[in-house]
């Protein structure tokens, strides 16, 4: 028996509630090793409230954060695996539920195109009405389907840029520009530590969408040499948990470099996470 | 660790210093983008009272409030940061929130002894010191408007007090 509507969009609504109300191992592990290193009597309040926020909006299945954030789902699709009809509908329903069961901060803004611009035409109650953004597809091997759901706070999207950068041939010159954006996104974040996804693409489209590549397949035990050493250069600046200094100003960086066009420009996208990035759950259908 | 009880008295401020941690009970407001300005201009047009607002000795906290709780959004966005010096002016004691601010943010705390502290974003932990919620006013911005809420030792560290900043490095 193939997949059914009600087992797409239920397992969705889970992955969502998952992905809001669960620290993931990897993250409980970030964060155990960052108290361990920080000696800042103030910085280290501010990292033994966010464990003891994970561990009881896990208890509580409560969301780790009210800004619930906007639903980001990423699909990996195997090579061998068909589709039903009405999948990607059976997947916005369960979008929908999960945000009404969790539940998600109703924040849907009401009206027409001024409207929703302006914030005038005023906001949803329905939780559901957020609505997800557009879905990123991948291919992976094999017969089964891998669905992501990324719950993204909007304090970082203030942060985050997309752009370009002349690379004058040299990969440090990239890397410098990047650190540079992340200290100066940091500095203003507000709910450090913060967690950078970074991608370097031919468009502005592209690169922002292997960001979004990269906080999906992020580990926090599994650092690449650029990402571990554009840390420590963020760490260099000291601003520290909630801002208040020591050694934790970022949890850890994770970067996806994609194809690159033969040109002097490489095009950089940047989310600055917040304390509770990358806030996420997968699930596969058979 | 000092324990506050809104509304607060000049003499509380005086003594707090930044880094301080401190726990926060009784009535506070809250307030972010969307109605805070309001609220300024409500300030000006002296029609707080109108409306059943009192600010002397208030705590104002830039959240939302809504279903999925509460937590600090960031302070330094424009309609927020902007409203600080009119809202310590009609008698605001504590910004609670997130975030660096300006130097001239600083100043104006400084000249109406207000202070900001700022609280991480551990929304699970809080709904443990949230006893009850209301709207103030401006109901027509939905999670947005002007809440009063009832809270119990709610944490924070002070990071702006009488012309000092833990952001100025």
């Amino acid at each position: 028996m193939g997949l059914t509507s009600r087992e797409i969009t239920e397992k969705t609504a889970e992955a969502l509630i998952r992905a809001s109300t669960v620290f993931r191992p990897d993250q409980y592990i970030a964060y155990q090793q960052a108290l361990q290193k920080e000696n800042h009597p103030q910085a280290r309040w501010v990292l033994e409230k966010i464990l003891k926020n994970a561990w009881a909006a896990e208890e509580k299945r409560y969301p780790l954060c009210d800004d619930t954030g906007i639903p980001h789902v990423f699909l990996e699709i195997g090579e061998q695996a068909s589709l039903p009809a009405g999948f990607f509908k059976d997947i916005e329903a369960g979008i929908a539920m999960g945000l009404r069961e969790l539940p998600g901060r109703p924040m849907a803004v009401l009206g027409d195109d001024y409207e929703r611009i302006s914030q005038s035409g005023g906001l949803s109650e329905d939780p559901g009405a957020l609505g997800m953004a557009p879905v990123q597809v991948r291919t992976i091997p094999g017969p089964s389907i891998r669905l992501t759901v990324l719950m993204l706070g909007g304090g970082p999207e203030i942060r985050g840029k997309t752009l370009r950068v002349f690379h004058r041939h040299s990969v440090e010159t990239v890397i410098d520009e990047m650190v540079s954006w992340a200290k100066e996104g940091a500095e203003k974040l507000g709910c450090l530590p913060c967690v950078l996804f970074f991608g370097i693409g031919r468009t502005n489209l592209e690169a922002a969408s292997l960001a979004l590549e990269a906080a999906k397949d992020g580990d926090f035990t599994v650092q690449s040499e650029l990402e571990q050493r554009i840390t420590n250069e963020v760490n260099s600046a000291g601003i520290g948990a909630l801002g208040l200094g020591g050694e934790t100003t970022c949890l850890g960086t994770f970067v996806k470099v994609g194809p690159q066009r033969a040109s002097g420009v490489r095009i950089v996208s940047l989310r600055v996470g917040c304390c509770f990035d990358p806030r996420k759950a997968t699930v596969s259908f058979d | 660790m000092p324990k506050l009880n809104t509304p607060l008295s000049e003499k509380v401020i005086n003594e707090l210093k930044i880094y301080d941690t401190i726990e926060i009970s009784g009535l506070i407001y809250t307030g972010r983008d969307a109605v805070l300005p309001k609220l300024v201009k409500a300030f000006k047009e002296k029609q707080l009272e109108n409306l059943g607002i009192n600010l002397r000795g208030a705590v104002i906290f830039h959240t939302a409030v809504s279903p999925a709780g509460v937590g600090p959004t960031s302070s330094n966005k424009v309609e927020i940061e902007s409203s600080i010096p009119a809202l310590s002016e009609a008698g605001v004691k504590i910004h609670l929130g997130k975030g660096s601010l300006d130097k001239k943010t600083v100043e104006s705390l400084k000249y109406y002894n207000s202070i900001y502290a700022v609280t991480p974003p551990v929304t699970a932990l809080f709904s443990a010191q949230l006893k009850s919620k209301r709207v103030a006013a401006f109901a027509e911005e939905g999670m947005e408007a002007l809440h009063e809420l009832e809270v119990v030792d709610f944490p924070a560290i002070v990071a702006i007090a009488h012309g000092a900043s833990i952001f100025e490095r």
